[in-house]
This record gives structure tokens, C-alpha cells and sequence, in this order.
């Protein structure tokens, strides 16, 4: 379950991060102003309070029947277009300026300068901070337990509770945590490490 | 292409919108009143206050943890370079919430001593930010010009100064602003502390809007506060952060 969701929110939000990004990068207007508000407000804004925000209030703005799950997907999924609209923008920045007007210059097309240009250089250049933000996501999906969402957290203080067990299901879980992201931290330290050596920032 | 874009932009808009007026419920819309919030004003606001506190206090714990961790981690010995590691590994990758609930449940059995729920969260957030913090200082310690300790070791500085004197003033002006960031995050987490119900701001939100049947008002009012407050804190953490960057040259 935690996984399901951790997917199915960072698939909208990597879709709600391209608009607020693509918004963003217009620099001026009401785009820039939109995005950029809309950036700020989901990114200050603690995840606790957001997944309740979505789950007690969203269904009755709406007269909407959600499911707990609909609720938490929701939320993970605004939470992680803020953060992920950043990510692409930084890696898109990122690129040399110098490397957009050389393809301009040899006279390259704009679709073929992104495609074969900005984003595969911008793309090498945020994974790091992708891979980063995913072991955010996965760890704010605890949260959802907090909604009553049958994931890890939720499931392990259950059957703590009744078998009286705390101490093993809580450190399983724990364990459970820190084996599913870990392979991600040592992937995003390594590739940093890589980053870094390669083009000597 | 930049015609292209902005008709995306505008259409993916458009479509949100009609779909949120559509299906807005506007009998309820326009009940709202925000009168019921204003009575409960000073909680809130106290509420606030007690979310900062603990904030501080983990930011606080994890500065000189992390700091103490940092240098450790730059020992020559490397069974305690690789503690510190596994520290830092096991504390960054479990989320808040279940060393929270670990902190809370297991941890009395395991040791016998019992923990209020305010001192569960304060050491769950300690061990998170001290490990997070440490991350950030070595980096800091990494960034200080090598030249800096060859000259303090050529001087012939013992241990102690040359940490006090030389590296660390160095480190912390470059990492004040992952510091000052990793300080709102942790202001954010303490809405996590909820769960364990420390009169924070979202435990005393939920527990009105549960109180007065109006958890619309009462919870947006609550996150419209985060949003303030961290709103005024990264704000201030650019405005540190041109200052100092015009303070090198």
C-alpha cells in the first residue's frame, strides 16, 4: 500500500510539477505569478496538515464521497508537483545558457534544442534531487496512517496493539523504512558524488 | 513554442477551474464563518506559539548533536567515522512519524523509563534533525579551503582551537542557509507531533474543529498560520542569504 500510493502520487504530481514548472519558467505574467504562488503555498505548508485539510474538508466542500485513499493520493500528489516543479526548474537552469544559444546559433530548431539539448543535460542534472525527493515522498506517505489508510505505519500499530507486541512491529516497520529507502539515499549520494566530479561544481 | 506553452498552461487551468465551480458545494460555501475561529483567536495563536517552541528547541538539539556529529565523522579513526554513518543512515531514512511512535510505545519497554508525549517528540525530532544537521555540517566542514587547516596545523594549534577557531566559524557562515531551511522544515514536522496529541497547532486545530463542528474554517485558518509563518521564515532565510553573499565580497 505505501508503495501504490508513493507511485500513484509522484505520477500526478510529476504531471501538476510539468504545468507549475512550465508556468514558472515564463519569467513574468500571470503564469509566472500562478505557479509561483501555487509553489510557495504547497511547499510551506506542512504535509500533516494538507492530508487533513484534503481528507475533512475537500469532501464536504465538494458533496464528494472520497475514500481515505482518493484523499491521502490527493494530497501526496500536490505536495510532490510543488516540490517536484522545483526540481525541474533547477535542472532546467541548471543547463550552461551558452549550450541553448550554441544549438540556436547552429540553427536548431526549438523542439529538437529541448529534446537533444536542455533535456537531457537538465534530466542528468536532477536526478540527484529527484531521487532525493522520492525517499521524501515515501516518508511522508506515513502520514496517511494518521487518515486511517491501511499502510505500514497504520497496519503495524494495529496488530501492535493487538498482540500487545509494540516493541517488534515497530521496530519491523522501522527496519521495513529504512531498507525501502535506503537504496535510494546511497543511489542519490553516489550520483551526486558523480555530478560533482563530472562537471566540477 | 513560448505561444505553445502559455495555451497549455491556460487550458490545463481552465479545465481545473470548471471542474472546481462546478462541483463546489456553494450552500456550504456560503455559510462559512470564520466568526467561530476568531473567538478561539488567543488558543491559536498560543497553539503557534508552542509549534515554534518545539521547533527551536529540535533545531537547537540537533545543532549541537549534529555539530558533535560532524566532527566525530571527521576522525581518523573509522570505527567511529562509520557510527556516525549508520547514525545518520538509520535517522534520515525512517520517516519522523515512526521514530515518533517507536519513541512513544517501544522505547518505555525497552529501557522501563516512561516519556510524556512532549519529551517522546522532542527526542524523535532531536534524533531526526541531529542526524540531518550533521549531514550539513560536514558538508560545511568539507567546504572550508583546505589551505585553512594546513596553515592551522603548520601553526602548530592543538585540537581544540583549531575546531573553535579556524573550521567551524568558517563552516557555519557557509551553511547558514541549509540550516536556516532544514529549521523551517522541522517547523513543519512538528505538525506531525499531532499524532501524539502535544498541544501544538494542528492537535489544538483539530481538537476546536472537532469542538465546534466547523472543520473548514478551523483547519484553513490553521493552515493559512503554517503558510504564514514559514511563508515569513524561508523569506527571511533569502534575505540571510543575499546578505551574507554580499558580506564575502
Amino acid at each position: 500500500m505505501t508503495v501504490i500510493i508513493s507511485t500513484v502520487s509522484l505520477g500526478f504530481g510529476v504531471i501538476i510539477g510539468l504545468i507549475a514548472c512550465l508556468g514558472k519558467l515564463m519569467e513574468r505574467g500571470i503564469e509566472y505569478q500562478l505557479a509561483t504562488n501555487f509553489i510557495d503555498f504547497f511547499r510551506t505548508i506542512p504535509e500533516m496538515v494538507l492530508i487533513f485539510w484534503v481528507y475533512s474538508c475537500l469532501p464536504l466542500l465538494f458533496d464528494l464521497r472520497l475514500s481515505a485513499e482518493t484523499c491521502g493520493i490527493l494530497a501526496l500528489s500536490l505536495y510532490s508537483g510543488a516540490f517536484l516543479a522545483e526540481i525541474f526548474r533547477a535542472g532546467i537552469l541548471a543547463v550552461p545558457r551558452e549550450q541553448i544559444e550554441g544549438a540556436l546559433a547552429l540553427g536548431l530548431p526549438k523542439i529538437p534544442v529541448w529534446r537533444f539539448v536542455i533535456l537531457p543535460q537538465a534530466i542528468r542534472r536532477m536526478m540527484p534531487a529527484f531521487v532525493n525527493f522520492l525517499t521524501e515522498l515515501i516518508k511522508a506517505s506515513s502520514l496517511l496512517s494518521a487518515i486511517g489508510i491501511t499502510e505500514l505505519v497504520y497496519q503495524a500499530s494495529t496488530l501492535g496493539a493487538q498482540t500487545f507486541r509494540y516493541v517488534e512491529f515497530l521496530s519491523a516497520i522501522a527496519l521495513l523504512y529504512f531498507l525501502i529507502i535506503l537504496p535510494f539515499s546511497l543511489y542519490s549520494r553516489r550520483s551526486e558524488m558523480v555530478l560533482v566530479r563530472r562537471t566540477g561544481q | 513554442m513560448k505561444m505553445k506553452a502559455k495555451l497549455v498552461f491556460w487550458i490545463g487551468l481552465a479545465v481545473l477551474a470548471a471542474i472546481v465551480i462546478y462541483h463546489l458545494n456553494w450552500d456550504l460555501v456560503r455559510a462559512l464563518e470564520f466568526s467561530t475561529v476568531w473567538e478561539y483567536r488567543e488558543v491559536m495563536v498560543w497553539a503557534l506559539g508552542m509549534s515554534l517552541m518545539i521547533a527551536l528547541i529540535a533545531t537547537a538539539i540537533g545543532l549541537v548533536v549534529g555539530t558533535l556529529l560532524a566532527i566525530v565523522s571527521q576522525s581518523s579513526l573509522p570505527i567511529l567515522r562509520w557510527i556516525v554513518v549508520i547514525y545518520v543512515e538509520i535517522f534520515r531514512n525512517t520517516p519522523i512519524l515512526v521514530m515518533l511512535i517507536w519513541v512513544h510505545f517501544a522505547l518505555p519497554i525497552l529501557t522501563g523509563f516512561t516519556t510524556t508525549a512532549f519529551q517522546s517528540g522532542l527526542i524523535a525530532m532531536g534524533l531526526q534533525s541531529s542526524a540531518y544537521f550533521s549531514e550539513i555540517v560536514r558538508a560545511g566542514i568539507g567546504a572550508v579551503p583546505r589551505g585553512q587547516w594546513e596553515a592551522a596545523l603548520a601553526l602548530g594549534l592543538p585540537l581544540r582551537p583549531r575546531w573553535t577557531e579556524i573550521v567551524l566559524p568558517q563552516a557555519l557562515r557557509i551553511i547558514i542557509p541549509p540550516l536556516a531551511n532544514l529549521a523551517i522544515s522541522l517547523f513543519k514536522a512538528t505538525s506531525i507531533l499531532s499524532i501524539l496529541s502535544i498541544s501544538e497547532l494542528m492537535t489544538v486545530s483539530t481538537r476546536i474543529s472537532n469542538f465546534t463542528f466547523k472543520p473548514i474554517e478551523v483547519l484553513t485558518v490553521a493552515a493559512c498560520m503554517y503558510c504564514i509563518v514559514g511563508y515569513l521564515m524561508s523569506r527571511g532565510t533569502l534575505r540571510l542569504e543575499r546578505h551574507l553573499r554580499e558580506g564575502e565580497r
